[in-house]
């Protein structure tokens, strides 16, 4: 009897224990969900991918918003770079990233965003693995770094006026730029044509070798983004005398562009933006194009900025991809208009 | 200039920069030792952190100490263990391991310690005296230079093996092969990359030597008895001889002057001035013969050429702005986020950053060969590590240091890939050294040719026209026409 009365007991308990356990469990797994609608994001350091080389302009950009967002965000800026495919496998990786706003990609807009897409199937260059405005949502704009033309002080021309009557004489004139089918490179050609000089573009392995072959005197012009070339224009060794862009860049704002000159060459250069793979929640987009925003607003941001060639040029989401898609257009619109090939 | 150089060490001298100096120097050495890891990675992870040191001056300093430190860790790994410790370590490997082998390791690293610090003094002297006439010379290299100082870099190449000149020859090609893998530049065609994205960019070469000598070395150890080796490795002298320093004076000073040069192009650097160094010191040797079987020239002359470059690849940085290679680039990077813009006017408007860093150096080399004689004898010890426990080790940081470049496994894959080929190669007698700088060599020579001729409208005179390419290009026909005339001679001499 009694062994009995014990039984019922431990059964008793056990069946205390289960209930307990199974509700232990309940709120184990409800915990996330009802953890993370209690607290906000970000909850941890935010990782931005840079799909380029440390050290370069993207790089520099996305270093310089870390050491002004501890001020406005509530979270770390961790910088990764992630270099390859001219941009594409960095890129790559964000757009395969969990969509939760912890993984950005900052560059987004650069050439291999805008310009190379264009030639897809051109010259083996394999299909892009995935898609640049479907599978990506924009942040915010930060920067632009337009294509300038720059000639050496110590050059018989002086402006773009003079070079082309120089030019006019010769067989050809040769212009430095950082990569085959960037930018740059399809600016310039555009250019040749608008100009109706034959402009031959020598590439070289990024911006600086290209900066490197002007500031040596080893092509007749070269065509750069102004934070590549900022030292070397205060130097005096480089003379800027054409912005292909819409309006002035803030950068250079004494140099006119090619449209003030006569020729109709306005492309949006390299576009340094954020962005964020595609299911990222709507609120985070929204935090963090705020946050960006402030940083952009900083006093001290924008004089760095301005100091190192790069113009703050803040859009919010809605605007920046407007501008992404306009950006993309155009370029395929030059390219078209100018029947660019890759050779 | 001198006042210049008196405030610079005013302001290295102070405690703080003393300490991140000394900083720099110590984590440089361990950048160096250890494979694969290497000084551009190693200061772009330190980048945040040196943001809050708070003076540009003393962050600068602590990173020029990690890029030229790891020039003196690098050689370490390359003589005890055969495998680079660093990119410009690679050609120690060929006779510094040999030298450990027949119990010389000591005198190996103790030469390696003492050639890169006369070289890295006699380069940050030409940082102190001669920076802006310098990087206005080496500005002059346009694609023409560089082809013809590569095509004479190739033809030394094929000398790099040891014997037959087929052999050599045909690791050369496969080496411009491989370095042809990705993008080219000139025309935006892609190659080789069999729809690889992450191969775009080419091969790393990093990755490509970790491989090739790193894994490629683990693997044929893995075939020889563990205990054998413990008794052959018996250490015989813990420091140089006067005859090792008579025998590599010449060496050490030829090395810093070829680090000296080739460090200030903006397309040379560390790897390229150690290499070279390698294939004259085999040139110019009495005893050619023994260069692969622990010439003890075969250490000092890359070892110096690679700190003296280290060194001069300041001066297109600091007067002009141009930074020539990774670990600069980063440097370059550090500067202007501090708000500093390195370029023509660092000397007048931030001449305590110029000569403070350049003052450092100084210091920086003293501590380093401080640092690294008296750790010769404990490195030696290094090699009673059972090999069981030091190679899982090495590997493992070999992959820690090739993913740490691009921060993508792909690479550590590649790295395997060429681990496989290395082991093969050293099966059938085929010499990687060869391999490594036609691959470094090619991916300038093919782009700077193709550069060149879109210059000249496709006319061959632009390489003799110009008077720096012209020079080389003369002294390669002078080359070929010795060889040539040489090889006929002794035919002829047979025949009569």
């Amino acid at each position: 009897m009694e062994e009995f009365y014990l039984y019922i007991r431990r059964r008793k308990m056990r069946n205390q224990t289960r209930i307990f356990l199974a509700m232990a469990l309940c709120m184990f797994l409800l915990y996330p969900v009802v953890g993370q609608a209690a607290e906000k994001f970000p909850t941890k350091s935010i990782e931005i991918d840079v799909p380029f080389a440390a050290g370069g302009s993207t790089d520099v950009l996305a270093r310089m918003v870390a050491k002004y967002a501890p001020k406005y965000f509530d979270k770390q800026l961790v910088i990764v770079n992630k270099p390859g495919g001219g941009g594409v496998t960095g890129t790559e990786s964000v757009v395969r990233s969990k969509p939760d706003g912890y993984t950005l990609y900052l560059g987004y807009g650069s050439g291999h965003d805008l310009v190379m897409p264009h030639f897809v199937g051109a010259a083996q260059l394999p299909k892009m693995p995935y898609d640049t405005f479907k599978d990506l949502l924009p942040v915010c704009r930060l920067s632009v770094h337009s294509v300038a033309m720059v000639i050496r002080a110590d050059a018989p021309y002086k402006n773009l006026k003079e070079f082309i009557e120089w030019g006019k004489k010769r067989d050809q004139v040769t212009a430095s730029v950082s990569t085959k089918a960037g930018s740059v490179d399809i600016t310039f050609q555009a250019l040749g044509k608008a100009t109706g000089l034959k402009i031959v573009t020598i590439p070289f392995r990024g911006g600086a070798d290209a900066v490197t072959a002007i500031v040596g005197g080893q092509t007749d012009c070269g065509g750069n983004h102004p934070s590549e070339i900022i030292s070397h224009i205060k130097a005096k060794r480089l003379i800027p005398i054409g912005v292909a862009l819409d309006s002035r860049d803030p950068a250079i704002p004494d140099v006119p562009t090619f449209k003030e000159l006569g020729y109709n060459v306005v492309t949006v250069g390299s576009v340094k933006g954020v962005a964020a793979p595609k299911g990222t929640p709507p609120e985070v987009i929204a935090y963090l194009a705020d946050r960006f925003k402030k940083v952009c607003d900083d006093p001290e941001f924008i004089k760095s900025m301005k100091d190192i060639g790069q113009p703050v040029m803040y859009l919010g989401p809605d605007d920046f991809g407007k501008y992404m898609k306009e950006g993309y257009e155009q370029f395929g619109k030059l390219i078209k208009e100018f029947n660019i090939k890759l050779e | 200039m001198f006042q210049g150089l008196i405030m610079g060490f005013g302001i290295a001298f102070s405690w703080t920069n003393l300490l991140f100096a000394l900083i720099g120097a110590v984590l440089g050495t361990i950048v160096g030792i250890l494979p694969g890891l290497g000084p551009a990675a190693t200061i772009s992870l330190l980048l945040p952190v040196s943001l809050k040191i708070g003076s540009p001056v003393t962050s600068i300093i602590m990173m020029a100490g990690i890029f030229y430190g790891a020039m003196y860790g690098g050689s370490t790994t390359s003589i005890l263990v055969n495998i680079p410790g660093e990119a410009a370590s690679v050609v120690t490997c060929i006779d510094g391991y040999q030298m450990a082998l027949k119990g010389r390791a000591g005198p190996a690293l103790g030469i390696a310690a003492i050639g890169s610090f006369i070289a890295g003094t006699i380069g940050v002297i030409g940082l102190t005296f001669m920076s802006p006439p310098l990087a206005e010379f080496a500005i002059k290299f346009g694609p023409p230079e560089y082809f013809a100082l590569t095509l004479l870099g190739l033809l030394m190449a094929t000398l790099l093996g040891e014997g037959s000149i087929i052999k050599g020859l045909i690791m050369v090609v496969l080496g411009l092969l491989l370095g042809a893998v990705g993008l080219d530049p000139v025309s935006g065609s892609v190659r080789f990359t069999w729809g690889f994205f992450m191969l775009q960019e080419g091969i790393d070469f990093v990755t490509l030597a970790m491989g090739m000598f790193g894994i490629g070395e683990i693997l044929i150890n893995l075939e020889k008895e563990l205990t054998t080796e413990l008794v052959t490795r018996k250490v015989t002298h813990l420091w140089p001889t006067v005859k090792d320093f008579v025998e590599s004076k010449w060496a050490i000073i030829r090395g810093s002057f070829i680090g000296f040069f080739i460090g200030i192009l903006p397309g040379g650097g560390a790897v390229i001035s150690s290499l070279v160094s390698y294939a004259v010191e085999k040139k110019v040797s009495k005893h050619p013969e023994e260069f692969g079987k622990g010439a003890i020239q075969g250490v000092a002359g890359p070892e110096s050429a690679n700190n003296s470059a280290a060194s001069t690849s300041f001066i297109p940085l600091l007067t002009l702005g141009i930074p020539g290679n990774a670990a600069i680039a980063m440097i370059f990077a550090a500067l202007l986020i501090q708000g500093v813009q390195p370029g023509p006017f660092l000397i007048s408007e931030h001449p305590d950053i110029f000569w403070g860093v350049v003052a450092s150096m100084y210091i920086g080399n003293v501590m380093l060969l401080i640092l690294n004689l008296p750790m010769v004898g404990l490195w030696v010890q290094l090699l009673r590590v059972p090999y069981a426990i030091l190679a899982p080790i090495i590997v493992l940081f070999c992959c820690i240091g090739v993913y740490s470049i691009r921060n993508t496994v792909f690479d550590i894959w590649i790295m395997g890939i060429f681990g496989v080929i290395g082991y093969l190669f050293r099966k059938v007698g085929l010499e990687p050294g060869p391999l490594i700088l036609a691959f470094v060599l090619g991916r300038i020579l093919e782009p700077a040719l193709r550069q060149a001729l879109l210059m000249s409208a496709g006319s061959p005179w632009i390489f003799f026209q110009r008077p720096i390419s012209g020079t080389l290009m003369g002294f390669l026909v002078c080359f070929i026409l010795f060889q040539v005339v040489r090889a006929l001679w002794k035919r002829l001499g047979r025949k009569a």
